[in-house]
């Protein structure tokens, strides 16, 4: 029953939304275009590196692609459905907007994300899933079965632990009213799973693996899917991680909501 | 001279002081610029350590670590400007600029003068610093000379002048669209690359480099940095240093042709 109604109301937060983008076709367009040239620059940037070497570190060009193009997806999947909680971050919690969650006798969480839809990350979305089905195409992925609904269960512990990251120092404004500077640090960190972590120096890799998982989200399931000799426990991993630090941000998150007191005078 | 001075320096030490005051963004802003350096950094390590010649793109490996982080200091004159026309356009406080008699885009520059030298003092003096003790010391490459910090901080001032210069133009696009955030983006994005910031532009394949020596893109980063490296000498500096003085005078008249043009068809509704 509560699932149903849960369900129910997000399909119509989510219709108001896509009424609202078909007003502003162009302002949705160049969002998404703006999104889509960034990560084509990413691609332009690996090309000229890999004019002048063979491989990087033994990796090839098409398997570093397919990297980037991959840590795409879970990210972009994220960027859509849960963009609101950067608000929380920079201003719903100081100036007290998050008072009308708290009203609703809904759950906070559900409030927060099913605000917004951010249509930018199609830009994302679709660069991850030109540059996987160019590997695929390519033949440099394995596409058994097993690996098929590996990627799936990956892509979906990654966006986990996306939100999760976001959600965890999202959530500290509760306590000290504007936690976006810390969000946007460890939100950014992501940018040094789309490489190979061992170019990185050790304190570096520690950091990007187990402090801020991001490595789990992009180089470390991504190579699973390149290379026979690599274990699907990876994936295993991935998910123990997902299942850690959500609990763990919710938690946070939970705890939050009940210090929160509203800014009003 | 001196009173358009007295009129437009109140910009500059305006913006100067609230920056000062508002500390806290700007350090996360550091931070999360100096990631992408270190990426880099990690990234040609391995580039260099995957292969068996010394020079890519002209440069040695200790030279790139030079590089990069030299790029990193350089960017204290990338100030975009457009976020303030943009603003102002959609907001409709660009009538007031008009009404008053003084020189919008010259306020703008005055404005971001004020921001550069704040990025300037913070951090790029203090990474310029360090990656110069660094270089003498770990990579064991001779120090810089004085004439050659003096010709790079006059190829730094061209450099800003080009850039917001070019930002100017660039910010135009808001009297016809209301929405330029996504433009912003690729804008961003696509300078990040064409100025050398994120590779050196000698990376370039040779035809795509020959369209860029007409482009001013690879003045405003690229062409600081090699020389201050001492990559530039003689005849080389001179035309260097000559085709960014001509940049700025041919964006300086492209500014004011198209700022004549969208004022005349400029409406401001309200009031």
């Amino acid at each position: 029953m509560k699932w149903k109604r849960y369900l129910r109301l997000y399909r119509v937060m989510v219709t108001q939304f896509i009424k609202s983008i078909m007003q502003s076709k162009v302002d949705f367009f160049m969002g998404l275009l703006g999104f889509f040239f960034n990560q084509i620059l990413g691609i332009a940037f690996l090309y000229l590196v890999f004019e002048q070497i063979p491989s990087l570190k033994g990796w090839t060009l098409d398997q570093l692609i397919f990297i980037y193009g991959f840590a795409q997806i879970p990210r972009g999947i994220d960027h859509l459905f849960t963009d609101n909680i950067w608000l929380i971050a920079w201003r719903q919690v100081r100036n007290g907007d998050f008072d009308r969650y708290m009203l609703r006798p809904m759950n906070l969480f559900f409030q927060v994300v099913s605000e917004k839809l951010q249509p930018d990350a199609l830009g994302e979305l679709l660069v991850g899933i030109l540059l996987v089905a160019r590997s695929m195409a390519k033949g440099i992925v394995i596409t058994d079965v097993p690996h098929g609904v590996l990627f799936i269960l990956s892509v979906f512990a990654g966006a986990v632990i996306y939100t999760s990251v976001k959600l965890f120092f999202a959530a500290l404004a509760f306590w000290i009213k504007i936690s976006g500077p810390f969000l946007q640090v460890a939100y950014e960190m992501a940018d040094f799973a789309k490489y190979p972590t061992e170019i990185y120096a050790k304190g570096i890799r520690f950091l990007i693996t187990w402090v801020v998982p991001f490595a789990f989200v992009a180089y470390l399931p991504a190579s699973y899917f390149l290379k026979s000799t690599v274990s699907p426990g990876v994936i295993g991993i991935e998910w123990g991680i997902a299942v850690v630090f959500w609990g763990i941000a919710y938690w946070v998150f939970d705890r939050g909501t009940h210090v929160y007191e509203s800014a009003g005078n | 001279m001196i009173k358009s001075l007295k009129i437009y320096l109140p910009f500059t030490t305006n913006e100067l002081k609230s920056r000062l005051a508002y500390k806290g963004a700007f350090y996360v802003f550091i931070l999360i610029s100096l990631f992408g350096s270190f990426i880099s950094y990690y990234l040609w390590m391995a580039v260099y350590g995957s292969t068996d010649r010394q020079m890519l793109g002209g440069l040695s490996q200790k030279e790139m670590v030079v590089y990069v982080f030299m790029a990193y200091v350089s960017s204290f004159i990338a100030i975009s400007i457009s976020d303030w026309v943009s603003e102002d356009v959609v907001k409709g406080t660009v009538a007031m600029n008009l009404i008053k008699p003084m020189d919008y885009r010259l306020s703008l520059i005055f404005r971001a003068a004020g921001v550069m030298v704040y990025r300037f003092l913070a951090p790029s003096v203090f990474i310029w610093i360090g990656i110069e003790i660094y270089k003498v010391t770990v990579l064991g490459l001779a120090p810089v000379t004085a004439s050659r910090v003096l010709l790079y901080l006059l190829s730094c001032a061209m450099s800003f002048l080009i850039y917001v210069l070019f930002d100017f133009c660039f910010g135009m696009i808001a009297f016809f669209t209301t929405y330029i955030f996504g433009l912003m983006m690729v804008q961003e994005a696509l300078m990040k690359f064409l100025t050398g910031q994120l590779i050196p532009i000698s990376f370039f394949p040779e035809a795509a480099q020959k369209v860029f020596d007409f482009l001013p893109f690879s003045s405003m980063v690229y062409t600081p940095v090699m020389i201050y490296m001492g990559k530039y000498s003689g005849e080389m500096l001179v035309f260097a240093l000559l085709r960014q003085a001509v940049w700025v005078a041919i964006l300086y008249g492209l500014g004011s042709l198209i700022w004549k043009k969208v004022t005349k068809r400029l409406v401001v509704l309200g009031g």
